[in-house]
């Protein structure tokens, strides 16, 4: 390699010159690239959450809770359990809401359980504030309450909820989850049939005073969900009904 | 560089430091967000500042530039363009931050996933400002500084010709200790 030591000043000079206009040319290349990276890394990934939120749904947790038509009744709440349980679970819930999600990721299980064992009753207020598919998704679940899948439809609902709720999906969730998507629920989820019913669970919320969801009660009194343990919500519930 | 020798000699190894602070916040703010992307369009949607339509495009782009921006700091490459850009993110991040509180709109930031409305007085807009002003302000020591040690940048072109050769060797710490 030759040393710059050994070069007369004007070779030196213009190999300086022709190196910093190649460092140049290197360095708008290099960022060229890294731009073209970001780019790239960010429509592909726009592509992948369409694709996610597009997709069909996908099965559920399953639930012994008995599979009986309900009669939907505006500003009150979805009754998923056995009438006789001694604790009512009351839910204020968004199938939209991020921390909805979580609260079902991690009390689901022992919600439902206790449904199961016919200790608990779950009154569901299917609130829609956070999106379209928020409002899409309270009306089907309405729907699938009248057509006798209502507790296999909302576990459903909670498993998927990355999905954004279109007809075709909500639709699709009723078989995934073992209802009988019979062409009234289709019509149902279609004509938005239950729209009064999902804002006026909305307003009865409002008027219950809840401000954020989730909010749950048990025998209606509020629980503080922020510093709840799975184990703390199971001794809650098994209180309440010896009570 | 003479005149502060210690700065001299501290400053690689504290833009290594920044570099992999600002990456790995970034990378792991991004992947929490990008698991759920119905909460992140929601949390976008929160601060009420976009059109419907770019809400979403954000929401699931946002996350994913996080990621690609967090990477290219841990590795080190171009790390002066890439600090820039992330200082540009941070001041937008800060300014949306900023105009919810505000306006008086209770949300979470949804920084690292989640976001949206919470109750009023479950507000953390301090807390959530300081660690964006302290992300900026390493971001932009990064741009000042950019030189650092465990960066893929020491590879590219600087080795291959003589003349910076000679000028990195003049300024890096550890080779003139050794010499």
């Amino acid at each position: 390699m030759n040393s710059p030591k050994n070069m007369n000043a004007r070779e030196r000079a213009r190999l300086a010159a022709e190196q910093a206009a190649a460092r140049k040319r290197d360095r708008r290349i290099l960022i060229a690239v890294i731009a073209a990276f970001v780019l790239v890394v960010v429509a592909g990934g726009i592509l992948f959450q369409s694709w996610r939120t597009n997709r069909s749904p996908s099965a559920a947790p399953s639930s012994s809770v008995s599979a009986s038509p309900l009669t939907i009744v505006n500003g009150q709440p979805i009754a998923l359990g056995s009438l006789d349980a001694p604790t009512t679970i009351t839910l204020y819930e968004d199938f939209h809401c991020p921390h909805c999600a979580e609260f079902e990721e991690e009390f689901g299980p022992v919600i439902t359980q206790a449904q199961d064992s016919g200790a608990a009753r779950v009154e569901l207020y299917p609130m829609s504030f956070i999106d379209e598919g928020s409002v899409t998704a309270a009306n089907a679940m309405g729907c699938a309450a009248e057509a006798g899948f209502g507790q296999a439809y909302y576990l459903g609902l909670f498993a998927n909820h990355t999905l954004q709720w279109s007809d075709p999906q909500l639709i699709d969730l009723a078989t995934k989850v073992g209802g009988s998507p019979s062409e009234a629920f289709e019509t149902c989820v279609k004509r938005k049939a239950h729209a009064d019913w999902v804002s006026s669970i909305n307003a009865a919320a409002d008027k219950n005073g809840v401000t954020q969801t989730p909010t749950m009660l048990i025998n209606g009194k509020s629980v503080d969900i922020a510093n709840l343990t799975p184990e703390a919500l199971k001794a809650m519930i098994t209180s309440a009904s010896h009570r | 560089m003479t005149t502060e020798p210690r700065l001299a000699k501290a400053a690689p190894w504290i833009s290594t430091g920044a570099r992999f602070v600002v990456g790995g916040v970034f990378l792991v703010a991004g992947a929490l967000k990008v698991i759920d992307p119905q909460s992140a369009v929601a949390a976008v949607r929160a601060y009420e500042l976009l059109p419907t339509s770019l809400e979403t495009i954000v929401g699931w782009g946002l996350p994913f530039a996080e990621i690609a921006l967090g990477l290219l700091l841990l590795a080190g490459i171009a790390t002066r363009a890439v600090a820039a850009a992330t200082a540009i993110l941070l001041l937008v991040f800060i300014l949306a931050v900023v105009s919810a509180a505000v306006r008086g709109l209770s949300i979470d930031c949804g920084c690292f996933g989640g976001g949206g409305e919470v109750a009023p007085g479950q507000t953390a807009y301090g807390t959530e400002l300081v660690r964006d002003v302290g992300l900026l302000l390493l971001a932009l020591w990064l741009v000042w500084q950019p030189r650092s040690r465990l960066a893929l940048d020491r590879f590219s072109g600087a080795r291959t010709n003589p003349a910076s050769e000679v000028r990195s060797r003049e300024r890096s710490p550890v080779n003139r200790a050794s010499q």
